[in-house]
């Protein structure tokens, strides 16, 4: 296009020759950015679904030892189609070299489909053996625990819930909150239930919590907000929202549940290798790093997440060796929270 | 005289037809081979249309709101004699270019923070509020174009005899009908697609229900698809609907004449709504500056390389689309059929759940022969190609529409061929078009999250999907602080296109 004397600056700036331009550096950039940052060997990419705040520092700090990582985040708290669904999705041609899972569920599933290289970390000998797998198809660490929040303005400190069931309790009727046991945490903890009790007990119980009037919140951060704020009384959440709303000195007190009987429901996060990815060696080299006593006791430090090495310990974060743990078989609990998938649909009303 | 399309034309169009069918119809068909008969049932429960009705009511609803806000409003804007009118308009158009989520996020610091003000927020109530106002400016923007485009001739007659809010109320808003009337389809659209923000306002609608066939722990790709059919359909009758307002006409459809006129005086009630529409459109963001204020010193630590990661891929989605669009824009506003085939296919794009869009591009596009595309910020352009080059080529089809084929005539005469006619004489001339195609494209694609959040490569994170998933525990105030961010740059983007706008009228 020929540009007159009396043209704008504007005209000059659209003209064919300059959107040739813009788009050949656009698209010649973009491809460049992938393809480029595909070629590097010294990189590797991680999936996953711990929250972004934490995990971030985590993998900044391993990029100093020299290995770029490309990270993909999700939470269960944003409810976007999840990493876990991606990496099913991409398994014929998988693009991830490690999923770092915030419950042990995700991974399990993985594992079940043959989409995971097995692995023995050197350091994975100091992590509890109900923690990994002895063939070293996964390994967990830096667990959380799933807890009650109470309301200290709401509830009187001797009428405080004890355990789970009382969720149920007519004395708490209308004032519980609980996140969508669709997603994250809270479907392992259903899933650890109906494992525990059995269909029928499970199913009674959950009906007898709706009856109570739960209130079904959008995720765990949005129990800890509810409780704080007194909109709840109490609510099932876990260790590190209780942990920021103690931080936040809100008006809450923070209960182990069934400390008497059936156990608190501990889910570590857990670290997989996946079959295929495009980087394994970088891959092994994070996952290392990731079952080191450094990571296990930031994660404990900024998330109050529960260290399961022996040799790390964090003022005010509880050590699993204090706490009685729901027995748990983790394989079991992941065949169930997909078994009970349309159940769990229906009781939410989806 | 109808200049003859000639093969070249045939040739683009089939080629453009093929692009499509990658984009759009080829990951849509991965989604639907995985339903099986099995997956039907999903369609015979009961919940389904319920939530299905309760979504169509939602989405109805916030359609009469924005109708009711948007059309005085758009009057107002396009007439009224206000000081610093367009300031003001400026700012009420402010949310159209954000995820409904971070108004949501806004009027939650504002209220929801509080027992009370939650009750209401988180209920269907508070849905409709926040989506009814972060969508009703889309309203009030086709309503001012409508009335700006309206012949001056015909406003001057009806001054001479009536009132100034007469001449609103009988001659201008029904001039301004059909894009009135486009503008309540888009907004029926976008809220019946909506998921982020009645997801944040607790607030269950039907999307959620296809959402939790893909986000669960089981994946259900034929049941999602499945449940998607009725809002395929619902997006058909919204396709047939467009058709029939648009027609082939698309008369004055984007167009914006701007020919110098007269201001109305519709006396200080003008003032009070303009100033009313800029306060409700600014305060959610207003609210999330100052809750951010505290933290802009850290905003750094997070962004990471989210602002180039989004621009980079908008800017090269909104080069192809404006490029690709151009040649379908113009096919369709001369009325080819074969354009209006394509244009068609890419309003399901635009239309379906981004989430059953996003699973089938996973499934068409994650193989080592397209490596370099899925591994990249390609596979983002691809997405946003496939959900909003419908905005791009309708916009340019408008323009072209607009103007006489009197030129390329004369040009076809002369020798020129079908290129050479799209390259010099149709760009040129519809210049402006190609400009506000490029700026819509763009912005789309920055406020996108819901396609984005699916399909971002790894460490290619876009701001906005940064954003949502720092949301989750992340410094409340930090989150604030980068969503203030994402107002800056991309009201930054907007000038740049402004300026380019204004350039395009010398």
């Amino acid at each position: 296009m020929r540009v007159n004397a009396d043209s704008t600056l504007f005209d000059r700036l659209v003209s064919v020759r300059a959107i040739y331009w813009v788009v050949t550096v656009a698209l010649g950039a973009a491809v460049l950015n992938g393809g480029c940052r595909r070629a590097t060997p010294n990189q590797v990419v991680v999936y996953t679904s711990v929250d972004q705040v934490f995990s971030e520092p985590v993998f900044r700090t391993f990029e100093r030892r020299g290995t770029q990582i490309r990270s993909l985040f999700d939470t269960e708290e944003t409810k976007s189609t999840g990493v876990l669904n991606r990496l099913l999705t991409e398994a014929p041609n998988p693009q991830a070299d490690v999923f770092w899972s915030g419950d042990p569920m995700r991974a399990l599933v993985l594992v079940e489909k043959g989409l995971v290289e097995r692995y023995i970390a050197p350091n994975a000998s100091a992590i509890p053996e109900q923690f990994r797998a002895a063939d070293g198809a996964w390994t967990g660490f830096a667990a959380r625990a799933r807890v009650i929040l109470v309301n200290r303005n709401r509830v009187a400190t001797g009428d405080a819930p004890r355990s789970i069931r009382d969720l149920a309790s007519p004395q708490f009727k209308g004032q519980c909150a609980m996140a969508n046991p669709l997603y994250g945490t809270t479907t392992m903890h259903v899933a650890a239930l109906f494992a525990a009790w059995g269909d029928a007990d499970a199913k009674a119980f959950l009906q007898a919590v709706k009856s109570n009037g739960v209130r079904i919140a959008s995720s765990n951060g949005e129990v800890k907000r509810l409780v704080a704020s007194g909109e709840a009384a109490i609510g099932l959440t876990d260790t590190d929202d209780a942990h920021e709303a103690l931080e936040a000195k809100a008006p809450v007190d923070v209960v182990w549940p069934d400390q008497e009987g059936l156990g608190t429901l501990v889910m570590p996060t857990v670290v997989v290798l996946v079959k295929g990815g495009p980087h394994p060696d970088a891959g092994r080299r994070l996952i290392d790093f990731l079952l080191s006593a450094e990571v296990e006791r930031r994660m404990a430090e900024k998330a109050a997440h529960m260290p399961l090495r022996g040799d790390v310990t964090v003022p005010g974060v509880r050590r699993i060796a204090e706490v009685r743990a729901m027995q748990v078989d983790y394989q079991r609990v992941a065949a169930e929270m997909q078994r009970i998938q349309p159940w769990l649909r229906d009781w939410v009303g989806l | 005289m109808r200049v003859a399309g000639g093969r070249a034309e045939s040739l683009s169009l089939a080629a453009a037809g093929a692009v499509v069918a990658l984009l759009v119809v080829v990951p849509l068909v991965a989604v639907a081979t995985r339903a099986d008969t099995s997956s039907l049932g999903v369609l015979t429960q009961g919940r389904a249309w319920v939530l299905l009705g309760r979504s169509i009511v939602l989405a109805t609803s916030v359609t009469v709101g924005a109708l009711v806000i948007g059309i005085p409003c758009g009057a107002v804007f396009a007439r009224a004699r206000v000081p610093a009118l367009r300031s003001l308009f400026a700012l009420h158009l402010a949310p159209v270019f954000l995820p409904p989520f971070f108004a949501a996020l806004g009027w939650f610091h504002l209220f929801g923070a509080r027992a009370s003000g939650s009750s209401v927020l988180f209920s269907p109530a508070g849905a409709w509020a926040v989506l009814t106002f972060a969508f009703a400016p889309i309203v009030t923007g086709l309503t001012a174009i409508g009335i700006r485009a309206l012949d001056p001739s015909l406003e001057e007659a009806a001054r001479l005899v009536a009132r100034p809010w007469r001449v609103v109320t009988r001659i201008l808003v029904p001039a301004a009908g059909r894009q009135i009337a486009i503008g309540g389809l888009i907004v029926f659209a976008l809220t019946l697609g909506e998921l982020g923000a009645p997801m944040f306002l607790r607030v269950d609608v039907y999307p959620a229900a296809v959402f939790a066939r893909l986000g669960g722990m089981d994946l259900q790709l034929g049941e999602a698809a499945v449940l998607s059919l009725p809002i395929v359909a619902l997006a058909a009758l919204l396709v047939a609907g467009e058709a029939r307002l648009f027609g082939r006409s698309h008369a004055g459809a984007l167009t914006l004449r701007d020919r110098a006129r007269e201001s109305l005086d519709l006396g200080p009630g003008a003032h009070a709504l303009a100033i009313a529409a800029a306060l409700v459109s600014m305060t959610p963001l207003l609210v999330l500056a100052g809750h951010g204020m505290r933290e802009v010193g850290r905003v750094g630590e997070w962004l990471g390389s989210s602002i180039a990661n989004g621009l980079l891929a908008s800017l090269a989605t909104a080069t192809v689309a404006t490029l690709g669009g151009l040649g379908l824009g113009h096919a369709l506003g001369r009325g080819r059929w074969m354009a209006r085939i394509v244009t068609t296919a890419l309003l399901f794009g635009f239309f379906v759940p981004s989430a059953v869009l996003g699973v089938g591009i996973v499934a068409a596009w994650n193989r080592p022969s397209t490596e370099v595309v899925y591994g990249s910020a390609g596979i983002l352009v691809l997405a946003f190609l496939a959900r909003y080059s419908w905005l791009s080529i309708r916009v340019i089809a408008a323009f072209v529409a607009q103007r006489s084929s009197t030129y390329e005539e004369a040009a076809a005469v002369a020798g020129a061929g079908y290129f050479r006619r799209l390259a010099r004489v149709v760009a040129p001339m519809e210049r402006r078009g190609l400009v506000l195609a490029f700026g819509l494209t763009l912005v789309f694609c920055l406020r996108d999250l819901e396609t984005a959040v699916l399909l971002y490569p790894p460490g290619g994170e876009p701001l906005t999907v940064r954003i949502f998933t720092l949301e989750a525990n992340g410094p409340t105030r930090v989150v604030a602080a980068l969503a203030v961010v994402h107002v800056a740059v991309t009201l930054a983007a907007l000038l740049v296109v402004g300026w380019g706008f204004r350039g395009s009228r010398a």
